[in-house]
């Protein structure tokens, strides 16, 4: 498989999986071109992974635990009048995905939402999602229980509520 | 609702996200990449042998005399309700971190490290002029937190690290920092540098300690 094919067929998922663990569609496009970037740069490497998407998505999330450090860049300058242009944290969902969906996402602790990422778009299995991730098998198993159960109540009582309204 | 129709409903609404980057951007990037790994090669190896003496110099006041004791930061509280650290080391981060939880600031620190990986970056906060801190360039480095003024569900990270700063020959005026930009050419004049920087995280139990600010 060429690197444009494969960029093709695996770039919308990555970069759903990507967005659920971030929250924001630009930093997630954004972390997702650069991981696609060290692929091809690394190709001959990558190809050879066998899940090369995972790869993709993993470098995607390291690269944003180093991100915070390019803010150093700016100047800042204190506004506290300013602070209520702020959107608050529920504001956070994506545009195109459905609101009450990203927000139950965006509330499950940040591991939890990786491993759900992992098995809805690129439907890795524990083992694999373990290796990605670099835990253990059973923690995956755990993660992945928590957030579907916490998942199961957020959009049943939502739906419920609704149904009230 | 079982599992499986959890899952796609959840899933469902994702089908409208798209990576709407053209492969030929991709692969200009990657190119780039290509190019700054060989330089961060020949940089790297040069920061080895005088890396160790330019930090330690960096990281002292100006006209400070060599060798004088320095507390490696400082945590005052000021009338107006400010908190400003002065940092003047990367040491001792635990104990900063634990110092502004007591002082009510939602506080992840790490000096040398990645930072906190249970961390979340506050939505919105790439304007650091409304976060409620405030950053001098240093040293010594100083950020002054003004509890009040950070968002509901905000809290402080601050990260210190050792990058590499270096010049490109034909743009003398200009030190970049690694990663960014990629250079293109050879670099020169290459050493490590202390980096401070200071954001807004979502407070946590897991990153910040505390969930939100202690006003008062």
């Amino acid at each position: 498989m060429d690197f444009a094919e494969f960029y093709r067929a695996a770039k919308d998922d990555c970069l759903r999986s990507v967005l659920v663990s971030v929250g924001d569609r630009d930093t997630a496009q954004e972390l997702v071109a650069e991981a696609f970037a060290r692929a091809w740069a690394s190709w001959g490497t990558v190809s050879r992974h066998p899940v090369p998407a995972a790869w993709v998505v993993r470098t995607a999330l390291n690269a944003n635990i180093s991100r915070w450090r390019r803010r150093r860049r700016e100047v800042p300058l204190p506004d506290p009048g300013a602070v209520a242009d702020l959107p608050a944290a529920g504001e956070a969902a994506d545009g195109p995905v459905d609101a009450q969906i990203m927000a139950a996402l965006l509330r499950l602790p940040g591991r939890q939402r990786q491993v759900v990422a992992l098995r809805l778009f690129l439907d890795l299995d524990t083992v694999r999602t373990a290796e990605v991730l670099g835990i253990a098998p059973g923690t995956v198993t755990a993660h992945l229980a928590r957030a579907i159960a916490t998942l199961r109540d957020d959009l049943t009582s939502a739906d419920q509520q609704e149904t009230l309204s | 609702m079982n599992d499986d129709t959890l899952m796609t409903t959840v899933r469902e609404p994702f089908t409208a996200v798209h990576m709407d980057t053209p492969v030929e951007q991709i692969v200009g990037r990657g190119r780039a990449v290509r190019a700054r790994r060989r330089i961060l090669g020949l940089a790297g190896a040069a920061a080895m042998v005088a890396g160790a003496a330019v930090a330690v110099t960096a990281l002292l006041p100006a006209g400070h005399p060599a060798g004088a004791q320095l507390a490696a930061w400082t945590v005052t509280g000021q009338a107006n309700g400010t908190i400003r650290v002065t940092i003047r080391e990367l040491r001792d981060a635990a104990r900063l971190q634990s110092t502004l939880r007591a002082d009510g600031v939602p506080a992840s620190v790490t000096f040398g490290s990645e930072p906190n990986p249970s961390c979340r970056e506050y939505p919105g906060t790439w304007n650091l002029s409304k976060s409620g801190i405030q950053a001098d360039s240093g040293p010594p480095y100083i950020f002054a937190i003004h509890p009040s003024a950070l968002p509901r569900g905000a809290g402080v990270q601050i990260g210190g690290k050792f990058d590499f700063a270096y010049s490109i020959p034909g743009h003398p005026a200009t030190t970049y920092i690694s990663p960014w930009p990629p250079p293109k050419s050879p670099v020169s004049g290459v050493v490590r540098v202390p980096v401070l920087m200071a954001g807004l995280v979502q407070a946590s139990p897991q990153c910040t300690g505390l969930t939100s600010r202690l006003d008062g």
